[in-house]
């Protein structure tokens, strides 16, 4: 080993110490919660090992939710995936203007979450948001944007969609100005059609790039909260009841931390088995697996 | 390298400042007493008193949507903080919080401060909710009762009376749903706008949520008729009533897309408001059509962990609650004093006032349990499966019966 | 290629510029639909067919940074979204640096750990952060809620920075090495200027997160640390008059990060270019 690597150890120090204190302590805080039956209001806390997670595997309720989620997860980052990279490869087609857009398409990212929902509320809310407003003025009868347990579920796809687009949009177009392009242009000579040209050649060399988005996005996703609430509040009934609407449910409005934490750990532990099981198809499909 | 130099300069420079800086505000902050309520017009007013009521810069308000500040004030309290010293509490929450052991008694001050502030004329049943367990724990700050609101010149121009039983009230929304208005606005989001509006079928229809050993009757046949008329109901709503709660509706009223439907007292002023109404005048009152509706009384309360001097808080919220002061208020929310609630100018003043009268008498509050909140979290979410037609009503409200006992016997309510 | 081919090719460039002239409209609707509720009186804000000629008022913008102390708000939401910047970036760079040089196959198992970490819903360390606020005598104090902000955000932070570290050949540093600089000597003349565009980014994301962050500033903060986005959802829920105030709030709180976009947009599509997400 060389000389100057001994010291390395103490560039983590600033950043793990900080950790440690500020985020291992309150997370092995709420881990040890989760195997006590803790309701907030009362003093008595009574251990009863696994009993939360008994309960809670037991429950129709969190398969139900955990459906949802995954419904709502796929859907929304799906959809900004897609729409995301198209509107990447457009502004990379377009050079001079493509940095207006790319501020303007951008906006939707820095709205406060919070607010975000609020704008968004009023864009769907029956009758008198903007959409149905319109809708009414040319006497077109409009769905049930936020009633109806189908159209509730694709309101909040659409909802995480305007918000987080934006980010996939500009992390693939920073990608794809990296792109060498003599490669598009050797493609092009050689007569390859457009799709082609994605399929074979912008692609690949977006790999990194993609399993970013997509790894970043869907652990986001599943804490995907303030929008949800804001709009549906988790209804109609329980159409867009998500895992972190149950958590918050079960620790804010009723209390239960103890089981609320373990609901955490819980989602903690499939979301991490679920983006291990993503990132390594993801590796092995366009690399053959040599990472 | 000079760049470098210059930015590990300002951070080594500024972070003993932010120290130092919060270290000054903070000491400043301790002697301000601070109080924490939902927003909306009654409790703007209210909170305004108190801060005139001691010298200026002694009192620090703070509003927030309510669930908002149930969470903050939950957090707080449960940790023993001195964060906050008073906290508005509606009656359910206020059971709740007093359960918890988390308000400080105020039988003593109130003792003292009685003929000072006459808080004799609070009727007895407003003292005793906001009381638990034989002690008072809040300053009542205001009744605020679920109304029926209905359109005058609509249902004349049909031939239609206000509707008085439940039955009329659905054939008045049958007749005048259109597809521009519709028969009634109903607030069903989860979970408060959606318990509040079951809460007056269940007592209007059904035989009410508990018998007397705090087992569940919802689920009995009258319980299972309320909720099943309730879904009928939701026919006649606007479209989005599951995505509904107080805003949604009186946007509805307000904008003449409803022609009638419950909502709180608390609106009715905003009717008549020109700056937010399409329907100044046209918006008539009655009490709920076959009663039970809800009745709250809320109030302000003061915090166990409170580190403030609690004679000066107390006299604080009795000067907000003072008859000068609740007379003025009487235009935001019903004021609880005796002597204002038989005050015929306040009829006069304000068009909604008799009908507020009779709901006060035909409604009813929330069962008096501390866990009431959590007994609604459950029973809207079936409640709800059954009217989008996730599940049969029966199914549904079997299942809220058996999830609400598995909840209450864990609270020890079934301990003898 | 002839030219056929360079024609069809500027009409498709045309193409693809109207397509998203519309697309960018209808996106930024809800954005232009709430401008224009701030700007209208309530009554005109919820109507069928929607008011789009109104008379202007600034009233409610005026009320919400003159009358609500709007501009303590944005100090607080400054001094805490740069402070938790200061922190959260150098400490991050640091230990992405450090684990960007020793062997991958211990490296991995940390960034999977820190990841996992961050997948912990966040509303359930907002109690145990209270607690620990309470027990420390900081509640509403900034260096409580820089500190949360900056755990929750150093994940993050640490994975970028590794992706432009791993960027930097080792080669460099190991010449540095020979040239008798120590490791603190070799980062920090050798590798750390040429990591400036992946700080750029980090700060850029540290800064959109801790300024946005709404569950730990309502938690954490009280009188005197009360930042905007808390300041704006006092506004949210019963009063209909309420909403044209928290449409002018929330237009008032996008300006400043606005601005600071406008002007770090180049380094943000060059930084992330450079290599935060080769990585």
């Amino acid at each position: 080993m060389v000389r100057w690597q001994r010291g390395l150890w103490l560039f983590f120090l600033p950043s793990f110490g900080l950790l440690a204190v500020v985020l291992l302590w309150p997370l092995g805080y709420a881990i040890y919660l989760s195997f006590f039956d803790y309701y907030l209001g009362s003093d008595a806390r009574t251990f009863i090992g696994l009993g939360n997670y008994a309960d809670l595997l037991s429950e129709t309720r969190l398969w139900r939710s955990m459906w949802t989620t995954m419904l709502i997860a796929f859907g929304s980052v799906g959809l900004e995936f897609v729409v995301g990279f198209a509107l990447a490869l457009a502004l990379y087609r377009l050079h001079r203007s493509a940095k207006v857009f790319s501020v303007l398409l951008f906006l939707p990212h820095i709205v406060t979450p919070v607010v975000a929902a609020l704008f968004l509320k009023w864009m769907l809310a029956s009758n008198w948001g903007f959409i149905d407003a319109t809708l009414l003025t040319f006497n077109i009868e409009p769905q049930d944007w936020l009633g109806s347990p189908f159209w509730a579920k694709v309101s909040v796809i659409l909802a995480d969609a305007w918000v987080f687009t934006p980010l996939i949009m500009m992390v693939l177009y920073a990608a794809l100005q990296g792109l060498d392009t003599s490669l598009i242009e050797a493609a092009q000579i050689d007569g390859a059609s457009n799709w082609r040209i994605l399929r074979h050649v912008i692609i690949p060399s977006l790999i990194p790039a993609i399993i970013f988005t997509i790894s970043v996005r869907l652990m986001d996703v599943f804490r995907f909260f303030d929008i949800i609430y804001v709009l549906t509040g988790g209804g109609p009934g329980t159409a867009t009841e998500t895992i972190t609407m149950y958590t918050y449910q079960l620790g804010f409005r009723m209390l239960e931390v103890g089981k609320a934490s373990a609901l955490g750990v819980i989602t903690l532990v499939l979301v991490a088995a679920l983006l291990l099981a993503i990132n390594r198809t993801l590796n092995k499909t366009y690399r053959g697996g040599d990472r | 390298m000079k760049d470098r130099w210059k930015s590990s300069t300002v951070l080594a420079g500024a972070l003993p400042a932010l120290v130092l800086g919060t270290f000054a505000t903070s000491a400043a902050a301790q002697d301000a007493i601070r109080v924490i309520s939902h927003r909306q017009p009654a409790l703007e007013y209210y909170t305004e008193q108190m801060v005139d009521a001691l010298p200026e810069g002694r009192v620090t308000i703070e509003l927030m949507p309510i669930d908002k500040e149930l969470e903050l004030a939950s957090i707080t309290m449960s940790s023993e903080s001195d964060a906050i010293d008073v906290v508005y509490l509606n009656d359910s929450a206020f059971k709740r919080f007093a359960a918890n052991g988390w308000l400080e008694p105020l039988d003593d001050l109130w003792e003292k401060y009685k003929d000072e502030y006459d808080l004799d004329d609070f009727p007895q049943s407003v003292v005793d909710a906001v009381s638990y367990d034989g002690h008072i724990y809040s300053m009542p700050i205001l009744t605020n009762t679920e109304l029926f609101f209905y359109r005058k010149d609509v249902l004349d121009e049909a031939g239609i009376a206000p509707p008085s039983t439940m039955s009329e009230y659905m054939d008045a929304a049958a007749e005048l749903d259109s597809p521009r208005m519709a028969g009634t606005i109903m607030s069903l989001k989860p979970v408060d706008a959606a318990l509040n509006e079951a809460h007056w079928y269940m007592n209007a229809i059904g035989d009410g949520w508990f018998d007397e050993d705090w087992r569940p009757i919802f689920n009995n046949e009258a319980g299972v008729e309320a909720i099943t008329m309730l879904k009928e109901m939701s026919e006649y709503a606007p479209r989005g009533f599951t995505s509904h709660a107080n805003d949604e509706s009186t946007i509805n009223l307000q904008q003449g897309l409803a022609a009638m439907g419950l909502q709180w007292f608390t609106r009715a002023a905003a009717m008549d408001n020109p700056e937010q109404s399409r329907v100044v005048g046209k918006i008539h009152w009655v009490a709920p059509p076959g009663g039970g509706a809800r009745v709250a009384n809320d109030g302000f309360a003061i915090s166990k962990f409170s580190s403030a001097d609690k004679e000066e808080v107390f006299k604080m919220l009795a000067e907000a609650a003072s008859r000068e002061s609740m007379r003025e208020g009487a235009k935001f929310a019903m004021p609880p004093r005796l002597s204002l609630l038989e005050d015929p100018d306040l009829a006069e003043e304000f068009r909604w006032y008799p009908a507020a009268r009779d709901a006060l008498e035909s409604g009813k509050p929330f069962p008096a349990m501390p866990d009431f909140l959590d007994v609604g979290e459950i029973v809207t979410r079936h409640i709800l499966r059954a009217v989008t037609g996730e599940a049969e009503v029966k199914a549904a409200l079997d299942q809220a019966a058996a999830e609400t006992e598995e909840l209450l016997a864990s609270r020890g309510y079934y301990d003898q | 290629m002839s030219v056929d081919a360079v024609s069809r090719r500027q009409r498709d460039t045309y193409l693809i510029f109207i397509a998203l002239c519309v697309f960018t409209f209808i996106n930024l609707t809800p954005l232009i639909w709430a401008v224009l509720t701030s700007l209208k009186d309530p009554r005109d804000a919820f109507t069928i067919p929607p008011t789009i000629i109104f008379e202007p008022t600034l009233e409610y913008h005026y009320e919400v940074w003159f009358e609500n102390d709007f501009f303590r708000y944005l100090k607080n939401s400054l001094i805490i979204s740069l402070g938790t910047v200061l922190v959260s970036v150098p400490a991050g760079s640091l230990a992405a640096y450090a684990l960007s040089r020793i062997p991958r196959r211990s490296a991995g198992p940390i960034l999977s750990a820190l990841f996992t970490i961050r997948m912990f819903p966040h509303m359930l360390l907002a109690i145990p952060f209270f607690v620990m606020g309470t027990f420390l005598g900081m509640i509403d104090t900034y260096p409580l809620l820089i500190l949360a902000l900056v755990a929750i955000n150093q994940p993050f932070t640490i994975w970028l920075m590794h992706g432009f570290f791993l960027e930097i050949p080792r080669d460099l540093d190991e010449a540095a090495a020979i040239d008798g600089c120590t490791s603190w000597q070799a980062f920090r003349i050798v590798i750390l200027p040429l990591a400036r565009p992946g700080m750029t980014v980090a700060a850029l994301f540290s800064l959109l997160l801790s300024y946005n962050e709404f569950l730990f500033a309502l938690v954490l903060t009280g009188t005197t640390t009360k930042t905007l986005p808390v300041a704006i959802a006092s506004f949210g829920g019963e009063d209909i008059s309420a909403w044209s105030l928290s449409a002018a709030g929330a237009i008032g709180i996008m300006l400043p990060i606005v601005l600071v976009m406008l002007v770090l947009q180049r380094h943000l599509v060059r930084g992330l270019t450079a290599g935060a997400v080769k990585g």
